[in-house]
């Protein structure tokens, strides 16, 4: 005990307060009203967050009633639960010859690597993104002396331009691509590893919005693109260290501030 | 004096408390209605304010922890070792490192955003862009939820270290386990450490205070030590180590050579040899304790070998109790004077128990480590710096003759008069009273506060004089007695005054007068009463006289109300339960009474009948009657049709085409406005009340939530 404690030494000392238990014991036994007093009087935004916590709380303490229950009720007819125990896969005698289940699993298997392999090309994770309006794509931005022309666009989506880009002169671009949402990295995932990387962005593959925007470089949500996946040290069947791969963006890029994609492997 | 305040270290929160504290100041603190009607800067502005504040929260906050918790570097050695020892420096660095990382990531967040929610074009986008990077904020914050722990730990624990002085007079206890460290700490501070009979009582520093020489000393009382490497001591040793490395002391190093601590004498000696590097350039004085258990008669020859081979015990030196007489020079001379493979010590012995050379050590301890201390600032370059400027002037010699102050023989005479008044006193007090007279007391002897016969500047005694005679202020009460004055003899003064005599109260015979007062009294109130009733008589006459008769109505008046107050008691007090009137079907007893008392006053029976239900049923007594000739009176035919005719010529006029419509219109008009009144509680139209003109829930408390005309 140091010396500066002198909570604990004076406890050590004198004891506690005579009535110290008791007033724990009713403590505890009061708290209750004072939780659901204070779940009644809050209002607002921190009433809110009280009732989100109290719910989970009470959704655990439910659960964990309902644990106990069961395992109450298996202890109590055993004889039910001896059932539950067949292994999978167990068959009577009478069909213990037949290998039919095996045959067609393999089937089905075979059948179903066929189709993966037809499909493989196209398979992504998001197949269907919605469609994005001009309008919403592009801002007019009105040019000329007087502003009045108004034949620029800037591009409101983050966009990945190449490191060798270099502007049009001004008086000629079309299509202005803003510093501020000009993305680099990727934060790809690695759907079978689990786990998920910041990588380089290489270049834009398809945009499913169109062409153009895939000429632009414009990555919206589905959008495939290239990442620099050199670092992660992977190999193909032939032994070769592959240096890029495809990744498909999951995320509204725009509205997150980040890109998050999936590796396509 | 605090050196390093640790406690003012602000409370560090879970990470979950951090991101709380955080976003609902975000809440409270910017403003929350945004609408999409808005112009667009105006909604990025709004989201962009949020990202900037929450971010500034987050960096206000983890800088105040970062500040709030030393640096090591900039800590006394002592501190920085012993946070060391205690929390691990390594931890406690990266601990505060990811913190400050943290700092940098959240403003580089934030940095984004702002830039990002430049570009945003929508309110969605905007709040979407709020979000994220609020949320990227709180998981980082999230991340460091083990670090914020620790240091929160860290803060506790600092918060109870004792607070030591690294700088000041200290003097540290060291040794064995249970060699009776803690006990002479006990002894010479108030510290009140645990003292146990077992090993490692103490198990962190201790620090008491203590007065010597009119200075303040420090004692810190150390965890034992055990003789291992130093990679095989625990925390606890360590600690120990630490204050014996670091801090400029008198090291008491303790040895029990009766073994009852449980370690044998030549492990201890062998510490102390092995522990040498540790107390160079410091006084250290190795104290063989626990006399009282006579240990001295019953060492064995090894070890009387071991002991001697410390040196000799400077006990005799000092064991005349005259503190003040330690030749410190020579005990300095002796420290010296030791083998190659020994530190320079003094050996003394002592006992805790029986309190026997406690103040011996102690003072040899401070005398010595006074002595290096003012040594060593003699040396400093501060010290020699003030020296050399000072120079004492002193005029040059004219000649040589001598030139004492010129003192008038009268005045001579009655000095030495003084000095002989001033011997004649002190002779009379004891010695102990001389010795330890007050400083302040002793300093100014010209002053005439001493206990002398006589003020010898004023040639009279004074009440202070007296005062200090008799035991000086507080104990001394003042003679009221010798100020009777007045009296015929000087010598009734002090004459005891009884309080009763012969069964009188003497205080009632002190006036001598007091009948004559006494009768002036009497005189005075027999006068103002009668004065007084002429007054009355005089109004009487002029006040209203009653008739006979009147006097007969008050007297009937008063009758009545007692039998009616009689009444109401015996209603009152009947102690039963009773059917209420209106369930048994009989007429109240209001009905009966005034039914009664209407025909007393000669009204028709009917009709007396009538207004008693009226009133009683709580209707204006017109309508009760108009009821009673309605029904009384049967109209006729013609009669009903004129009537109705008039009736709705009259609707006519209002614009209604006949008086069912206006009946009907009347009452529509009236259900719409009950359901107003029933909404806002009015009674009816004419209802302008305000039950509260300033509801409590209005002008209370803080406003959180709404505004002063509704929350």
């Amino acid at each position: 005990m140091p010396q500066g404690d002198y909570i604990d030494e004076h406890r050590k000392k004198y004891g506690r307060r005579f009535d110290y238990e008791e007033k724990e014991r009713k403590k505890e036994a009061r708290s209750v009203r004072v939780v659901a007093s204070k779940a009644h009087s809050l209002t607002g935004i921190k009433a809110k967050l009280y009732n989100k916590q109290r719910f989970k709380e009470k959704a655990i303490m439910k659960k964990k009633i309902n644990m106990h229950q069961q395992r109450n009720k298996k202890n109590k007819d055993a004889d039910a639960s001896a059932d539950k125990d067949v292994k999978k896969g167990a068959v009577p005698g009478y069909l213990l010859d037949r290998e039919e289940v095996t045959r067609s699993k393999v089937l089905s298997n075979t059948v179903k690597q066929k189709r993966k392999e037809k499909a493989g090309k196209w398979d992504v994770p998001l197949p269907k993104v919605r469609a994005v309006a001009e309008d919403e794509m592009f801002k007019v931005m009105k040019s000329g002396k007087r502003k009045n022309k108004e034949w620029k666009r800037v591009v409101t989506k983050a966009t990945f331009v190449g490191d060798n880009f270099t502007r049009k002169p001004p008086k000629y671009e079309r299509f202005i691509r803003p510093m501020g949402l000009r993305v680099k990295k990727a934060n790809v995932t690695h759907p079978e590893l689990q786990t998920t990387f910041c990588l380089d962005i290489l270049g834009v593959k398809k945009n499913p919005q169109g062409q153009t925007y895939t000429q632009l470089g414009v990555i919206t949500k589905g959008t495939v693109i290239e990442v620099n996946v050199s670092d992660l040290g992977l190999v193909t069947n032939s032994g070769k260290v592959v240096w890029s791969k495809y990744a498909q963006v999951m995320n509204n890029v725009e509205n997150d501030g980040c890109v998050n994609a999936r590796l396509l492997v | 004096m605090v050196v390093y305040n640790f406690k003012k270290i602000q409370t560090v929160p879970t990470s979950t408390e951090f991101v709380d504290v955080v976003l609902s100041r975000t809440q409270r603190k910017t403003p929350t209605v945004v609408h999409k009607g808005y112009a667009i800067t105006r909604i990025r502005a709004f989201y962009m304010r949020k990202v900037k504040y929450t971010q500034s929260t987050f960096h206000e906050k983890l800088t105040q922890i970062l500040d709030d918790f030393p640096r090591l570097e900039e800590l006394h050695p002592f501190y920085a070792d012993l946070i060391n020892v205690l929390y691990d420096r390594d931890h406690y660095k990266l601990a505060l490192g990811q913190l400050a990382k943290a700092r940098s990531l959240v403003d580089g967040i934030a940095k984004d955003y702002l830039k990002l929610l430049k570009y945003g074009d929508s309110l969605y986008r905007c709040k979407q862009l709020k979000r994220a990077a609020l949320g990227r904020m709180c998981t980082l914050m999230k991340r460091h939820t083990s670090s914020l722990q620790y240091l929160e730990q860290v803060r506790q624990h600092m918060g109870r270290l004792p607070s030591i002085d690294p700088a000041t007079r200290t003097l540290l206890v060291a040794g064995f386990p249970n060699v009776g460290k803690s006990s002479f700490m006990n002894k010479v501070t108030r510290a009140d450490v645990d003292v146990q009979p077992y090993a490692f009582t103490t198990k962190s520093l201790f620090v008491g205070h203590m007065d010597y020489k009119y200075l303040r000393w420090q004692v810190i009382d150390t965890p034992g030590i055990l003789d291992h490497s130093l990679e095989e001591r625990n925390t606890i040793e360590m600690q120990s180590i630490t204050a014996l490395a670091h801090l400029r002391a008198a090291v008491l190093f303790f040895i029990d050579p009766s073994e009852q601590c449980g370690y044998a004498l030549h492990q201890q000696i062998e510490l102390l040899r092995g522990m040498a590097p540790l107390f160079q350039n410091k006084p250290l004085i190795v104290v063989l304790n626990k006399t009282d258990l006579q240990w001295e008669e019953e060492l064995s020859d090894e070890h009387r070998q071991a002991l001697a081979a410390l040196g000799p015990s400077v006990d005799q030196a000092v064991s005349s109790g005259n503190v003040e007489s330690i030749d410190v020079d020579a005990l300095l001379e002796m420290s010296q004077s030791k083998p190659d493979d020994q530190p320079a010590h003094v050996v003394m012995k002592m006992s805790s128990l029986s309190e026997q050379g406690i103040a011996q050590v102690r003072s040899v301890a401070c005398d010595l480590l006074l002595r290096q201390r003012v040594d060593a600032k003699l040396r400093g370059k501060r010290m020699s710096g003030a020296l050399n400027r000072l120079h004492v002037a002193q005029p040059a010699a004219r000649d040589a003759r001598r030139r004492p102050p010129v003192i008038p023989s009268s005045v001579q005479r009655k000095l030495d008069d003084l000095d002989k008044a001033a011997m004649a006193t002190a002779a009379g007090t004891s010695d102990d009273e001389q010795e330890n007279g007050d400083p302040d007391v002793t300093m100014d002897e010209d002053t005439p506060i001493r206990g002398e016969a006589k003020n010898p500047s004023l040639g009279r005694k004074l009440e202070r004089d007296r005062m200090w005679e008799l035991g000086g202020p507080g104990v001394f009460a003042s003679d009221w007695r010798r100020e009777y004055r007045d009296l015929q003899r000087a010598e009734w003064a002090y004459d005891i005054i009884p309080e009763i005599v012969d069964g009188h109260n003497i205080a009632d015979f002190v006036d001598p007068d007091i009948e004559q007062k006494l009768l002036d009294l009497e005189r005075e109130e027999e006068a103002r009463v009668a004065a007084e009733e002429e007054v009355m008589e005089e109004e009487d006459e002029d006040g209203p006289v009653l008739t006979a008769e009147q006097l007969e109505r008050v007297r009937a008046i008063r009758e009545k109300r007692a039998v009616l107050r009689q009444e109401s008691w015996m209603e009152k007090t009947k102690n039963r339960p009773s059917v209420p009137a209106s369930r048994l079907g009989k007429r109240t007893r209001v009905e009966e009474h005034l039914e009664a008392h209407l025909n007393e006053m000669g009204m028709h029976e009917e009709d007396a009948q009538d207004v008693a239900e009226g009133i009683a049923d709580k209707m204006p007594l017109r309508k009760a009657a108009k009821r009673r000739r309605l029904v009384e009176v049967e109209e006729t035919e013609t009669q009903m049709i004129e009537r109705k005719e008039a009736l709705d010529a009259a609707a006519r006029k209002a614009g209604f085409a006949n008086a069912n419509q206006k009946a009907f219109a009347k009452k529509v008009a009236a259900r719409k406005q009950a359901k107003i009144h029933a909404r806002t509680r009015q009674h009816g139209d004419g209802d302008r009340h305000i039950p509260n003109l300033r509801p409590r829930h209005l002008f209370s408390g803080k406003r959180g939530m709404g505004k002063t005309q509704r929350r």
